[in-house]
């Protein structure tokens, strides 16, 4: 029986629309939006039909050896995993189902692990999400990292072409790899000395999969508030990892076409020679 | 009496052990509260997946998308449904146990139930939880088994 049926003053939103554009017109009238038109964002399909399309795919030995490469065999499970439209638990089950013997599907259970050890931190701690769970190993205190992100950084117009193109791929599809997260976060927090928590608002505001745990706490990791060192990244290793897609010409990136040591020294000059 | 699910934005999906603990008649609702939405960052691209998700469940079982406030709307939709359990997903989320605490109090007629999502790891002790790997230590054995089948 339809509850509203007893409740003439509380009428349902309608679950059925004609399209993409016409069910992003009604969230937009929801969040009270009535800025200029927004494109339809070319975001992955929601829903188990979808999920379960993506959870038959993957291939667990294959993403153990290329899980971080762009162009790996990565799942992008994790906006079902996120909002519960898949179960952790049946994710691990398809994993273990599709190989022969347990330990070829070891790598794949483990980073699902991550997801675990974070909803676990967020339920112990809550406080930790947005609070440095540490103090940063820099060699700078948090007040000394600027609290807003700044403004050529959200419109990808930072003058590093790989960062550029990190951006522009969050903002305009939710989505970005994983390492990809990775380099973007070090280069906001450890190159623009920018707080964690301005990126981690800027990820979760465009991220599919954006989750308050595993997204901050692994800006802390980044940032060194929750881990033993920064990460850090430079231009051979983007190269290494993204293909050609990714524009990592030396003279368009150049604050990152450095040495690790190099590096180090540049980005933590109260400390000894670190990187991730 | 019946009982009602209230199902949030983190657990999208008719097999979660929610419906199995509500009754077969249970009516089910999500209750849009776009302010929250957006005080958790969650963006329109976001938005955009959580909804269609709803759709398509809407699709596949009775169940309705309500706007506003959680602990506002439910209990008029647990008294019109002649609800006497109110069950939901368990969740970290502060802002949604946050709610179910109000919910508590705003609907006393009713039993707030949370229910938890079946396991990914079994750990017989608490988990040092400073360091991943010594979380991963103690919960490698269990993640590495299949369960709940």
């Amino acid at each position: 029986m339809p509850i509203c049926r007893v409740m003439n003053e509380m009428i349902p939103l309608p679950s059925r629309f004609t399209d993409r554009a016409a069910l992003l017109a009604h969230i937009r009238a929801l969040a009270g939006d009535s800025a200029a038109d927004m494109p339809v964002p070319d975001i992955a399909a929601g829903g188990r039909r979808a999920a379960e399309t993506a959870l038959a795919a993957i291939d667990p030995r294959a993403y153990a050896v290329s899980r971080n490469h762009l162009d790996g065999a990565v799942t992008r499970l994790s906006p079902y995993i996120r909002h519960g439209v898949l179960s952790l638990d049946e994710v691990r089950n398809a994993a273990l189902a599709s190989v022969g013997d347990a330990r070829q599907a070891e790598k794949f259970i483990q980073e699902l692990a991550w997801r675990d050890y974070w909803q676990r931190v967020y339920l112990a701690h809550p406080e930790r999400i947005w609070a440095d769970v540490e103090s940063y190993k820099t060699g700078f205190d948090a007040s000394e990292y600027d609290p807003d992100l700044p403004a050529d950084i959200a419109a990808g117009e930072t003058g590093v072409a790989c960062i550029d193109q990190f951006v522009a791929t969050l903002v305009d599809t939710g989505y970005l790899h994983n390492h990809a997260r990775m380099y973007l976060a070090a280069y906001i927090v450890h190159w623009r000395r920018v707080c964690w928590q301005a990126g981690a608002r800027f990820f979760l505001d465009h991220l599919i999969d954006g989750d308050p745990a595993s997204n901050n706490l692994s800006w802390q990791w980044i940032a060194s508030t929750f881990s033993n060192k920064p990460y850090i990244f430079n231009l051979e290793n983007v190269a290494k990892y993204c293909g050609p897609d990714i524009n990592t010409i030396p003279r368009h990136n150049l604050v990152l076409d450095q040495s690790y040591e190099r590096l180090s020294d540049l980005l933590f000059p109260y400390m000894g020679g670190t990187h991730g | 009496m019946a009982d009602l699910v209230w199902l949030h934005e983190e657990a999208l999906r008719l097999t979660h052990p929610v419906f199995a603990a509500a009754g077969p008649d249970a009516a089910c609702v999500f209750v849009w509260d776009a302010a929250r939405l957006a005080e958790s960052h969650v963006g329109l691209k976001r938005q955009l997946f959580i909804y269609e998700t709803l759709c398509e469940m809407a699709s596949a079982r009775a169940m309705e998308i309500h706007q506003g406030q959680a602990e506002a709307v439910l209990p008029r939709l647990a008294e019109a449904a002649g609800a006497g359990r109110i069950l939901v997903p368990a969740s970290p989320d502060p802002a949604i146990r946050a709610a179910i605490a109000c919910l508590r109090r705003a609907a006393p007629h009713c039993e707030v139930v949370a229910v938890e999502d079946t396991p990914f790891a079994t750990l017989t002790s608490q988990p040092d939880l400073r360091r991943f790997f010594r979380y991963w230590n103690k919960a490698k054995k269990s993640a590495l088994r299949p369960q709940g089948i």
